[in-house]
């Protein structure tokens, strides 16, 4: 039988804390993903994971039982985070140098584009304020519902929908700024 | 409503989490509103373009990671977990020691992995509710796909062709305001992309038909050659004979000449 995140860390909090591999296995690549969302760096984001599921076992006693798990799980990855940043500023990796397309000439070939868009794409998002860019790691690259978010932010749902459309805009605006309409 | 009121539900639209009667709601808002349109076709860009920027999700934890947890809760039973967090303190901080090439090292990583396919997954099976998300919203899309093809700026025209690519269902507008871009628009990047996503098109013999057409009042011999490689791509057998024509035409470009007498070739209509 699959139990389900709540119930396993339930069994976790009450001392089992051998359960701990099943929600590891579970969460800790898409926990990988949010932090190298929000830091561009892959080796960082994996050990800021570690951290944070480190964290989990010592802190196991202040989850509340039948609590969203996932929510709590973020919650502590944020605090990781913000701890990260206070003992050192780190900047978001810059990604590499835009592939220029060359002039009319030659035909702008489709995984060319994509290639050079993610660039861009990536340099815009390093850009932006950490809330914004935190609410789109969040919701376009682990899928959260906003509901989700909220409980991760603890803020209003309503909150979450306004802050989210606001770091699509200013990405947006960033990123075609970057591209500056390359292709007229 | 205001504007800004419906702006605010764009994303959730394009996550296709917006409830079925908002999305009415805003879809017939944006029948009526411009600005709304624009900011619909330019988030959405943006929206699909980080669908190449999520590293996929991996199955299973990194096996070094993973070991070093296991060792962890392994050191908790036993009654000594202060040393795994002191192991795992070390880490952190020796990481940002050495920005600059830490940094370049963890982009050129990053990058690596998304382009070398390092996290490519296996296709997944879509859920029978996300498809059905994907059809209501279709609607959605095609009104975008239009409205962008109608952009004053070329990479807007752009975007709208590839996002046109997008589209699950070829609908008939869609395939008209191709066309028209294919003969029309002043940008050749945005006339040899909008023959890219024709390829969608071609069971229609309507579109076949016009593309043989196109290429004759076409001025640039990329868009022509363009065009002649998607009908050899897609055995248009009915446009050999065109192909014939095209490659005695002293008018057309040597190249393209060429490139037809090749075509003929491959359609079989050499006799
Ligand atoms: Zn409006």
């Amino acid at each position: 039988m699959i139990l389900d995140d709540e119930a396993i860390m339930t069994e976790v909090r009450a001392g089992d804390v051998g359960r701990l591999e099943t929600l590891f296995d579970r969460h800790q690549p898409a926990l990988v993903r949010y932090f190298v969302g929000l830091t561009g760096n892959r080796p960082l984001g994996e050990d800021l994971a570690q951290e944070s599921f480190f964290r989990v076992l010592k802190y196991r006693h202040t989850y509340q039982p039948g609590a969203n798990f996932r929510a709590w799980l973020y919650q502590i990855g944020r605090n990781v985070f913000a701890d990260h940043i206070a003992r050192r500023k780190t900047e978001v990796a810059m990604p590499e140098e835009v592939p220029e397309i060359r002039g009319n000439e030659m035909p702008p070939d489709r995984e060319f584009q994509k290639k050079q868009e993610a660039v861009l794409l990536r340099r815009a998002l390093a850009a932006l304020p950490g809330d914004k860019r935190e609410v789109l790691v969040l919701s376009r690259f682990l899928d959260m519902k906003y509901e989700e978010i909220a409980a991760v932010l603890k803020i209003e749902v309503g909150t979450v929908k306004v802050r989210v459309y606001r770091a699509m805009r200013e990405l947006s605006d960033r990123f075609f700024a970057l591209s500056g309409e390359r292709a007229s | 409503m205001s504007c800004e009121r419906f702006r605010e539900q764009i994303p959730e639209c394009l996550a296709g989490r917006l409830d079925p009667a908002a999305r009415e709601r805003l879809v017939e808002h944006l029948e009526s509103c411009a600005g709304c349109r624009t900011e619909v076709a330019e988030l959405n860009a943006v929206w699909r373009a980080m669908e190449n920027l999520k590293t996929k999700p991996e199955d299973a934890p990194d096996p070094a990671a993973k070991a070093r947890f296991l060792a962890a809760i392994e050191g908790y039973k036993a009654g000594m977990g202060v040393s795994a967090e002191q192991q795992q303190t070390r880490r952190v901080l020796w990481f940002p020691r050495r920005p600059v090439w830490q940094a370049a090292m963890a982009a050129g990583l990053l990058l690596a992995g998304i382009f070398a396919g390092r996290y490519v997954a296996a296709p997944r099976q879509e859920a029978p509710e996300l498809t059905q998300l994907r059809s209501q919203v279709e609607s959605l899309r095609q009104l975008v796909a239009l409205t962008m093809l109608q952009q004053q700026s070329p990479g807007a025209r752009l975007r709208g062709v590839s996002y046109s690519e997008q589209m699950a269902e070829p609908d008939p507008q869609v395939e008209q305001a191709l066309l028209y871009a294919v003969n029309h628009d002043t940008n050749v990047n945005v006339r040899l992309s909008a023959v890219d996503a024709l390829q969608k098109f071609t069971g229609n013999p309507e579109v076949l038909r016009a593309m043989v057409d196109a290429i004759g009042v076409q001025d640039s011999p990329l868009v022509q050659v363009a065009l002649v490689d998607l009908l050899v791509q897609v055995h248009a057998r009915g446009a050999a004979p065109a192909m014939a024509r095209l490659a005695q035409d002293a008018r057309v470009d040597e190249a393209v000449r060429q490139r037809a007498a090749w075509a003929m070739g491959k359609l079989g209509g050499a006799q």
